[in-house]
């Protein structure tokens, strides 16, 4: 009935990329997504089941150089709690303390959040605006290979990301951010947590003299993957924060979103928030 | 067969070995194979917080936990804290204050609410509701669940 | 000791009314003692697991349970073929619980297995192979009641044609309906022609309700056992153990007296355990045929797919008045989606008409209703019983009639207001009646007129968030309600040598807390602490008739019930009290564990030493008395009119809201309650009970949405089924008014379903007041709202159905 014969818990990334080789692996961290769906029959556990937990390279938030590296399994309890993230990326607490609950969000790993690759993912739109990129590890002949990628080219559709079925994501990259940078992210749902957005919005950008540059966007549970938003990207790129450029930029913002109707909200519904809301951070950051 | 997997780890303080099925949550292994009843299961999927235990001092819910994962960590369970004098305070204020109706999500709240009290999270009540938003009640409307772990925090509004 | 201090003892008088006393089992459920009974395992138990339709309407063309039967673990697997003596279940016993040729919705029983493990027994399910033959869908019961509509519930017809029952038998499992009509009420007093010819001002609106459940936190279970002289033994989660041991008697067909219901603590109830669901009577079927003991729990979907929800209904409200601000009249019409089958759901229109005729005074009020058959989930009781719908639609117009009028909202519903000593036209006789304490406390303690005032002057200066305040007020039954035979319950109590009682009641215990409170009524007339208790409240082979945990009837009835014990007790104690120190019984009484002197508080005997001496003298005696308490209520007559309790509980609720007009998204801020209780006797328990309505109100209004469409329900989980959690809430503040109702123990009324009643009405008045958009249709989710607010909502219309 079952097809798993294998259960590993390897303590070095060497011996989980070397076992990854053969591709027929379910990866666990945290297990937060991982236990219910395979439960419930959603997801089916592979040939080999694979707690990563016990590697310890794959722990710890670090400045490195100009980067900070957050370990995949760092959970989002840590991350919000970790005084480089909370000098560097307060945008990055705000998202994590609207992750889930307390329960979840001492169990739920930051790599698993991006592996899942939810279009609703909560770390997943402050690190888009972040320009963080992920780090992956593979061993294709006899030796660790790792190489990066940008998280805005991660991911593939719901659940489907760029990582190969041999490949295990290490750490998340994030530069650290310049000097005038601005970083906003908004849920909306109906709970203060606890709750799958209805959509989410996070903005970004360098703000010197009242004109943003550098201007990232990004959207959630907008499209099969969370997005970044060119069109609306560039109505903002350069431009001095007033009026016309907010009101412009969201309608921009409401027309280039394709979102569909679900159980949570209707696609009407979804266009109208993303031009409110995008349209309510502008108006803050420029009041700020 | 289902794989099957021996692990070892300490149960409420105590050092114990069992052979858990691989696919099997942490939920099922407390409540089916070792019979400790007193953590519940409310949904399976992490939205209730009925199965809240503590792991290497943190809650979790057991149900979004892996039976292996379990390996080498130290659990709690609600009957671990039958000897605990900070749990008992917290107990007695859940009586106190009229925070058990039905009782059934109580073993898990209270797991959360020790958390919450030892790491020092709950300064004022709206933390303390943050704190609990993963844990769901029926009967009380939660005020009065708030108010007893208030009153063991020393929380203020 | 010497004498004289002895002598000087004296007992202070103390009351237990009206105190926070803890609840009695909450030391056991803080620390995960209780074994409810999804922790009850029994040796050689068997896992009971049903597999359930894939479609919503089809015929059954064939099952093949040949595979299943084959896996090994597999005792036993059921189909209807399997158990020919099945007998139709339900209130209108309109359905079998394995059923039988067809299935009319997407909660449907097929098959069921009993098996080593649940493991096996879901494996086995995957093994049993379906073959249906679609049929239309019916998911909307205006289409349900259309000329022509294909019927749910069809009359059975062999090859030729011709009309054939299943098998002999009158019910409409057996012989099917000619039409989807499942239940109407019809219901009148004065001349509403009249009533509307005198109004200067009349009002019609479409009102829609959705669909919520109950949401217990234990999901359902059950496990059954007969034993080797074929008793059964039940541990049941029901409300209403009497009642369903004669019914389960009937379905099994057998010997009511040969049935034992165990009732293990609940995870809660809230209503939902008034009626037999189909796995309840396949457990027994398996357990039957298994001859072992089978223990069926449901996962949380399944609690979701196939637990009762609160009914739909799309009510069509016509009401008028004076410009003076007199009522004149009320004409109501609903349409109940009734899901598939009928439970009790569908007769929530008893508890509908009631708010409708008496909660103002009207001269004259007509009501219709009509529940329907469609292929959704079928609607069981929930907390308020139709009474959150009707309040709904009366306390918008409320507003909208004094709006209309110019009249303050508060002065309008004051001036219609009952007051004790009235009789309703339907018949309803209001012995004690705090109604105008509840409104015109509710509005002082949230200063309601002026923020009524300051919101609409607010409304339209700059800025997002809108603040709205809103009204409303209940009448629900205080009192029990006479629907079955007898409303009555029995209680024996039995005290022992060291002066400890204990207290045996019919009454169940769901979390509300009646344990605590019952005991609490029989040692204020014992004069015994609460220590000195034992409660046992679960078991029919030991426990006296009560007709079950129904309309807030417990407090009431079974409070009353123990009292009547508790005072036989004691005047056979202070007979013999009176007889041995020579003395009238008349100036003794009993306190603090002893017998005292009446007037001075001095200490005559501890209690326990003379309850060892009539034990233990020439005649022996025990002091162990029953009492069986039937309300001085009435049977409605045909036309539904007659004081149907034996007193009536009053509410008002202030409800205050944020709304963001950028997102739609309503925050409720504070609830301002007032309650006519008749009497505070648990103030813990009550704040308790209140607190969590007023939340359970809170989701109904704002968040709870069981979505159903063409008859499959989209989200059967606490993910997008949601319930409110705790930073969610609104600030509370709760008063009571005790109005002293004279019938009820110690003056108190029943008050388990009124908090929940009147929050979605208030709710949508406060919403009004922030934006003046109204809003119709529940649940105010952000989206809903924020529809309305820009137009996109078309006015609700249904033009009232009559019958051919």
């Amino acid at each position: 009935m079952n097809e798993l014969k294998h259960y590993l818990a390897p303590t070095s990334l060497d011996q989980a990329v070397e076992c990854l080789k053969d591709g027929d692996v379910t990866i666990l961290a945290g297990g937060t997504d991982l236990t219910p769906q395979s439960q419930a029959g959603r997801v089916k556990i592979k040939h080999t089941l694979m707690n990563i937990r016990h590697i310890p390279q794959l722990s710890g938030i670090t400045l490195e150089g100009k980067e900070i590296r957050i370990g995949t399994l760092a959970t989002i309890t840590e991350i919000m709690a970790h005084p480089l993230v909370r000098q560097h990326l307060p945008v990055l607490v705000d998202a994590c303390n609207h992750f889930a609950s307390d329960q979840i969000r001492n169990a739920a790993t930051l790599g698993g959040n991006i592996c899942n690759a939810s279009p609703a993912g909560d770390t997943l739109i402050p690190l888009l605006v972040l320009d963080a990129s992920v780090e992956l590890a593979s061993m294709p002949e006899a030796k660790l290979y790792r190489h990066s990628m940008p998280l805005s080219t991660f991911f593939v559709g719901p659940g489907k990301t760029r990582r190969s079925l041999c490949e295990l994501v290490t750490c998340v990259r994030i530069p650290l951010p310049a000097e005038g940078h601005v970083a906003r992210f908004h849920k909306l749902g109906t709970r203060p947590a606890l709750d799958i957005s209805t959509i989410s919005i996070g903005i970004a950008g360098t703000l010197k003299e009242g004109i943003l540059s550098n201007v990232r966007v990004a959207f959630g549970a907008v499209a099969p993957t969370p997005v970044r938003a060119s069109q609306t990207e560039k109505a903002l790129e350069g431009q001095r924060l007033d009026e016309a450029t907010i009101e412009k930029a969201a309608a921009v913002a409401r027309d280039e979103v394709k979102p569909i109707d679900d159980v949570r909200a209707s696609a009407w519904y979804r266009k109208e928030m993303i031009h409110n809301i995008t349209k309510r951070i502008l108006s803050h950051v420029a009041q700020a | 067969m289902s794989l099957k997997h021996d692990i070892e780890f300490t149960l409420n303080g105590i050092k114990r070995r069992v052979t858990v099925d691989v696919t099997m949550n942490a939920l099922a292994m407390l409540r089916d194979v070792i019979g400790l009843t007193g953590t519940k299961y409310g949904c399976g999927e992490g939205e209730c917080g009925a199965c809240t235990i503590q792991v290497d001092g943190v809650s979790l819910n057991s149900c979004l936990m892996f039976a292996v994962d379990c390996d080498g960590r130290n659990v709690t369970t609600i009957e671990g804290l039958a000897n605990d004098s900070e749990a008992d305070a917290l107990r007695d204020a859940f009586v106190e204050h009229g925070a058990v109706q039905c009782g059934f999500c109580t073993p898990g709240m209270i797991m959360q609410a020790d958390h919450l009290v030892r790491s020092g999270c709950c300064g004022d009540t709206d933390s303390i509701k943050r704190g609990i938003e993963g844990n769901l009640c029926r009967c009380t409307g939660y005020k009065k669940i708030v108010d007893a772990i208030a009153s063991v925090s020393g929380a203020q509004n | 000791m010497s004498v004289a201090e002895k002598k000087a003892r004296v007992i202070q008088p103390d009351s237990l009314i009206g105190k926070r006393i803890p609840k009695m089992d909450a030391p056991e459920k803080a620390s995960g003692k209780t074994r409810y009974i999804h922790d009850i395992n029994l040796s050689g138990q068997l896992h009971g697991k049903i597999l359930r339709s894939e479609r919503i309407h089809a015929l059954i063309k064939s099952i093949d349970t040949s595979a299943a039967k084959a896996l090994p673990g597999v005792h036993v697997v059921i189909t209807a073929a399997d158990v020919p003596d099945q007998r139709p279940i339900g209130v209108a016993r309109d359905h079998f619980p394995l059923k039988v040729g067809r299935v009319r919705s997407e909660r449907d029983e097929i098959a069921a297995v009993a098996a080593e493990t649940e493991e096996i027994a879901e494996a086995a399910l995957k093994l049993i192979k379906v073959v249906y033959e679609d049929l239309p869908v019916i998911s909307n019961p205006e289409d349900a009641i259309k000329p022509g509509a294909a019927l749910i519930h069809p009359e059975p017809h062999g090859a030729d044609g011709s009309h054939e029952h299943l098998k002999q038998g009158t019910t409409i499992a057996h012989k099917g309906k000619p039409d989807n009509v499942a239940m109407t009420f019809d219901y009148a007093h004065g001349d509403v022609v009249r009533g509307e010819a005198e109004s200067d001002v009349v009002l019609e609106d479409t009102f829609k309700l959705h669909y919520v459940t109950h949401c217990c936190m234990g999901v359902s279970g059950m496990i059954a056992e007969f034993d080797a002289s074929g008793n059964l033994l039940m541990y049941s989660n029901t409300q209403v153990p009497f009642l369903h041991k004669r019914e389960f008697a009937e379905y099994l067909n057998m010997d009511p007296a040969r049935i034992r219901i165990i009732q293990p603590p609940i995870g809660g109830g809230f209503g939902s355990k008034l009626d037999i669901y189909p796995f309840e009577v396949i457990c027994l079927y398996l357990a039957r045929a298994a001859k072992r003991p089978v223990k069926m729990l449901f996962t949380r979907e399944e609690e979701f797919l196939a637990s009762p929800t609160r009914q739909p209904v799309l009510l069509t409200l016509r009401s008028g008045c004076k410009k003076d601000g007199t009522l004149t009249f009320r004409q109501v019409h609903t349409l109940h989606d009734n899901g598939a089958y009928t439970s009790w759901g569908a007769t929530t229109p008893f508890v509908m008409m009631q708010t409708f005729s008496s909660l103002y005074r009207v001269p004259h009020c007509d009501y219709h209703t009509a529940a329907v058959y469609t292929n959704n989930p079928y609607a069981g009781s929930f907390r308020g019983y139709g009474n959150l719908q009707a309040t709904f639609a009366i306390e918008q117009h409320m507003d909208m009639l004094a709006e209309k009028i110019g009249m303050d909202p508060l002065a309008f519903r004051l001036k219609n207001a009952q007051d004790a000593g009235e009789t309703t036209g339907q018949g309803m006789s209001f012995k004690s009646c705090g109604f105008k304490d509840c409104l015109t406390t509710a509005a002082t303690r949230s200063d309601y007129s002026r923020k009524v005032q300051e919101n609409v002057a607010n409304r339209d200066k700059p800025g997002n968030i809108k603040r709205g305040v809103g009204m409303a007020s209940m009448l629900h039954v205080g009192g029990g309600a006479k629907i079955y035979p007898s409303d009555g319950c029995g209680t024996i109590l039995k005290m022992d040598d060291f002066a400890n009682v204990t207290l045996i009641t019919g009454a169940s215990e769901i979390g509300q807390g009646s344990e605590t409170v019952l005991s609490q009524l029989v040692c204020e007339e014992l004069g015994l602490p609460m220590s000195a208790i034992t409660v046992v409240n679960n078991d029919t082979a030991i426990t006296p008739w009560d007709v079950g945990v129904h309309a807030s009837r417990t407090t009431f009835i079974a409070g009353n019930s123990a009292i009547g014990a508790a005072k036989k007790a004691k005047t056979k104690i202070l007979a013999v009290a009176a007889k041995k120190y020579d003395c009238a019984e008349s100036d003794l009484d009993l306190r603090g564990g002893f017998v005292i002197k009446a007037g001075s508080g001095e200490v005559v005997v501890e209690l326990s030493k003379l309850l060892r001496n009539l034990h233990f003298q020439d005649k022996a005696e025990l002091v162990m008395t029953t009492f069986y308490y039937e309300p001085p209520s009435v049977h409605q007559d045909k036309g539904f009119k007659g004081d149907v309790s034996a007193a009536y509980a009053w509410g008002t609720q202030v409800v205050e809201v944020e709304v963001d007009t950028d997102t739609g998204t309503v925050r409720m801020t504070k609830v301002t309650g007032a309650h006519d209780v008749g009497r505070v006797l648990n103030r813990l328990g009550i704040e308790g009970q209140i607190e969590g309505g007023v939340v359970m109100g809170q989701g109904y209004a704002l968040t709870e949405d069981l979505m159903i469409e063409n008859g499959v329900m989209k989200n059967p989980n606490f993910r997008d089924y949601k319930l409110v959690t705790a930073p969610e809430i609104p600030e509370m503040d709760i008063s009571f008014i005790e109005s002293m109702d004279g019938e009820g123990p110690q003056g108190a009324k029943g008050v388990g379903e009124a908090p929940s009643i009147c929050i979605a009405a208030a709710t949508a008045n406060a919403i009004a007041n922030a934006t003046g958009v109204r809003m119709f249709e529940l649940p105010f989710t952000p989206e809903r709202v924020y529809r309305t607010l820009h137009g996109q909502t078309p006015k609700l219309y249904w033009k009232p159905w009559k019958a051919e």
